[in-house]
């Protein structure tokens, strides 16, 4: 009897014991077009780093991630920790979907190892820190240097020289009556206000969220409707294309110069060779402007272990971790030590990054970018290049957006 | 009591209670498919048509406020609305005859006789057998201006002069993702005909033939007769299956360029599930289902009188 006590009293107390250090399960949510994907061999790192956290990271597709996070944080499956962009910060913070990170990044080392100034610029509308910067690009303008060779063309620095460019650049090159190089590749579908917005967020006064419908914001979209309607420098199915779409065509030579970030570089010149190079987006209406593409990750307020969530963000943006990362993505490093000894891509694309860091920004840090980017610039943009709406009527409806 | 007579009360009892059971097992036996409908979707209609009378936008949770018919009255000042409605209606009207006229035709081919015919019976049902998302993609890349077969093969032949963006022009956009969903649903049509086809009896058209009926008169009078009631049925089937399919379109274009593919589930998808505002979208999906139920109602009127 003693011993049958003994017996119960000690699996109790190995039960409690096994209760007490339950095995933690991080489920993280993340998009990566790479076909090469390294997370398994991160997680391996990670997991092996910390005993009892198991890491289960789902690859979603881009093109629906934001539709099935905001879903699934409404029906109360959000996962645990998720790679996000600065654009949907304000409606997830709307939402409460998103744990503060300020204590864990006090008492992190590898806060003061991350780049300069991308911790304060993806912080939170309310000021407090919910992302932690996990990767980075800026977008500039990619070009063929063997065409503008060819042509006797410099690599434009100002709209009306890039308009000239690619009046020049589209060109029937066998003869045939058809057009078989297009001057430039525009992303017309979603995801293509970066293209538009380096034409006409450059002009002095015009941001989204005022000076849209003056006439430097008007003429800037009207520059776009123009080059497709009238120059017609785009290839004609710009106003469905996409990101494949682009860079498919600018790889296969149907086109001579587009706008996209480092991300693509080694696509490019695994394709081109030589005969691909990147520079800053020209001066349009007194200024530039590109984007900023970010990429953080963070710690959402349901997950059940939001210390294990926490350890794995760190982990993808410390030393070492963040550069095998940003090798997948292709894109660059948020640590320092990680950029300083980034060797993957070519010189003249990290250098076109560099000079196009003083004028990059982002997009309004509003609920209202969402619907932005997702519906209201993709059909306005479509109608104006199809000539169902004029210039100005796009610029009103964005305006009306964002309260103007 | 003597055993005798207890045996005389017992099959006294058991015809009430036999009959007792057989009322109840028929619903006994439905019961699990009826709670199953019930709960994904009777229960999802109800929800659906609740959150259309309430102000509720995904990303913001804790609002939800009863606005009555404001959603519904939104919609129809809403210029993508009628858009959209209008674009269902095109849509509908030429997809299904396109798939029946098709289906028809291979139908009465596939009933004739000639070599490898089971062959060609299997090969006909790809289309309807592939999933939708391949298919879009599959046409995506024929109508690519650059690279699609299809203006390759129109150059070719010399009846176009200059690549044509199918997909990224307004005026194409439509008709070419009909084509696409016409090359897709025609096999079914093929195949329901072809069974209703093999249901008629040879002697009928041997004696046609006896009494000088030509092969049009054959045709009109003894197989589309003959068929009708499987068309009648397809064709409801097919309504209903086009109408509510928007996973073509998004997959081909999303609704673009503009609004030039937008059909009414598809608007209502976006707003729902792109701007989350799920109250908006449940109003115009629910007008959509009363328009449909409409044209079901009248349809099955007018079919149930011309076939009986």
């Amino acid at each position: 009897m003693k011993l049958a006590r003994t017996l119960g009293l000690a699996s109790v107390l190995a039960l409690s014991a096994g209760l007490a250090h339950a095995d933690s399960t991080v489920r993280f949510w993340y998009h990566f077009d790479n076909a090469d994907n390294p997370m398994d061999a991160l997680i391996a790192a990670f997991e092996e780093a910390n005993p009892g956290i198991t890491v289960e990271a789902e690859n979603v597709p881009w093109n629906s991630y934001y539709d099935q996070l905001y879903t699934a944080i409404i029906g109360g499956n959000a996962p645990d920790a998720a790679m996000v962009k600065a654009f949907a910060q304000p409606r997830l913070v709307e939402m409460g979907a998103l744990a503060p990170i300020d204590d864990w990044l006090a008492g992190w080392d590898g806060t003061a190892a991350l780049q300069d100034n991308l911790i304060d610029l993806v912080k939170g509308p309310d000021g407090t820190q919910y992302y932690l910067p996990v990767q980075y690009v800026v977008l500039y303008l990619y070009y063929r240097p063997d065409m503008f060779a060819d042509l006797g063309l410099e690599v434009p620095t100002t709209c009306e020289a890039f308009r000239e460019a690619a009046k020049a650049l589209t060109r029937d090159t066998d003869g045939d009556g058809q057009t078989d190089v297009y001057g430039f590749g525009f992303r017309g579908a979603k995801g293509g206000h970066d293209h538009w917005a380096s034409f006409v967020l450059g002009a002095e006064g015009v941001s989204l969220t005022e000076g849209l419908t003056s006439e430097a914001g008007v003429a800037g979209t009207q520059f776009v409707a123009d080059l497709f309607q009238k120059d017609e420098v785009f290839p004609p199915s710009a106003p469905n294309d996409g990101f494949q779409e682009i860079i498919g065509a600018f790889k296969a030579g149907k086109t001579a110069m587009t706008i996209h970030h480092i991300g693509s570089a080694n696509g490019m010149v695994e394709a081109l060779g030589d005969n691909v190079s990147a520079a800053p987006v020209p001066d349009c209406g007194g200024g530039r402007w590109t984007a900023f593409g970010d990429e953080s990750t963070a710690v959402l307020s349901n997950a059940e272990d939001p210390e294990a969530a926490w350890k794995w963000i760190s982990f993808l943006s410390s030393a070492g971790n963040n550069a095998k990362f940003n090798e997948a993505t292709g894109q660059l490093p948020v640590v320092k030590a990680d950029s300083e000894s980034w060797t993957l891509h070519p010189q003249r694309f990290v250098q076109a990054t560099v000079d196009s860091l003083p004028f990059a920004q982002m997009l309004p840090n509003s609920s209202a970018t969402a619907d932005f980017v997702n519906t209201v610039w993709p059909t306005a943009m479509q109608r104006v290049l199809t000539g169902d709406i004029t210039a100005e009527e796009m610029n009103a409806e964005i305006a009306k957006l964002y309260g103007g | 009591m003597t055993d005798a007579t207890m045996t005389h009360a017992h099959s006294q009892e058991a015809p009430p209670r036999r009959a007792l059971a057989r009322q109840v097992l028929p619903y006994a036996m439905l019961s699990p498919a009826v709670l199953v409908t019930l709960a994904i979707v009777f229960f999802p209609m109800v929800q659906t048509a609740w959150m259309s009378l309430h102000d509720y936008v995904l990303f913001r949770p804790n609002v939800f406020e009863w606005v009555g018919l404001k959603n519904f009255r939104t919609a129809l000042q809403d210029e993508v609305f009628w858009i959209s409605l209008w674009h269902t209606v095109i849509w509908m009207c030429t997809t299904i005859p396109a798939q029946l006229l098709l289906g028809l035709v291979t139908a009465l081919l596939l009933n004739q006789s000639f070599p490898w015919r089971p062959l060609a019976r299997a090969l006909i049902i790809i289309p309807w057998a592939l999933p939708s998302v391949v298919i879009a993609l599959m046409w995506v890349w024929i109508y690519d201006s650059n690279y699609g077969v299809a203006n390759e093969f129109l150059l070719r032949l010399g009846l176009i002069q200059k690549a044509i963006p199918w997909l990224a022009n307004p005026d194409t956009a439509l008709a070419s993702i009909i084509l696409t969903l016409t090359w897709q649903g025609f096999p079914f049509f093929a195949v329901m005909i072809l069974a209703g086809l093999q249901s008629i009896p040879r002697s009928y058209y041997e004696a046609a033939s006896i009494d000088g009926a030509s092969t049009w008169r054959q045709f009109w009078h003894i197989t589309l007769p003959g068929i009708s009631g499987v068309m009648v049925t397809a064709v409801l089937l097919r309504t209903i299956w086009v109408a509510n399919s928007f996973d073509v379109i998004f997959v081909m274009t999303g609704g673009g360029p503009g609004y030039a593919t937008y059909t009414l589930p598809l608007f209502a998808f976006v707003k729902a599930r792109t701007n989350l505002d799920f109250g908006y979208g449940s109003a115009i999906a629910v007008l959509f289902t009363l328009l449909l139920m409409l044209v079901v109602v009248v349809y099955l009127k007018r079919t149930g009188k011309a076939v009986s």
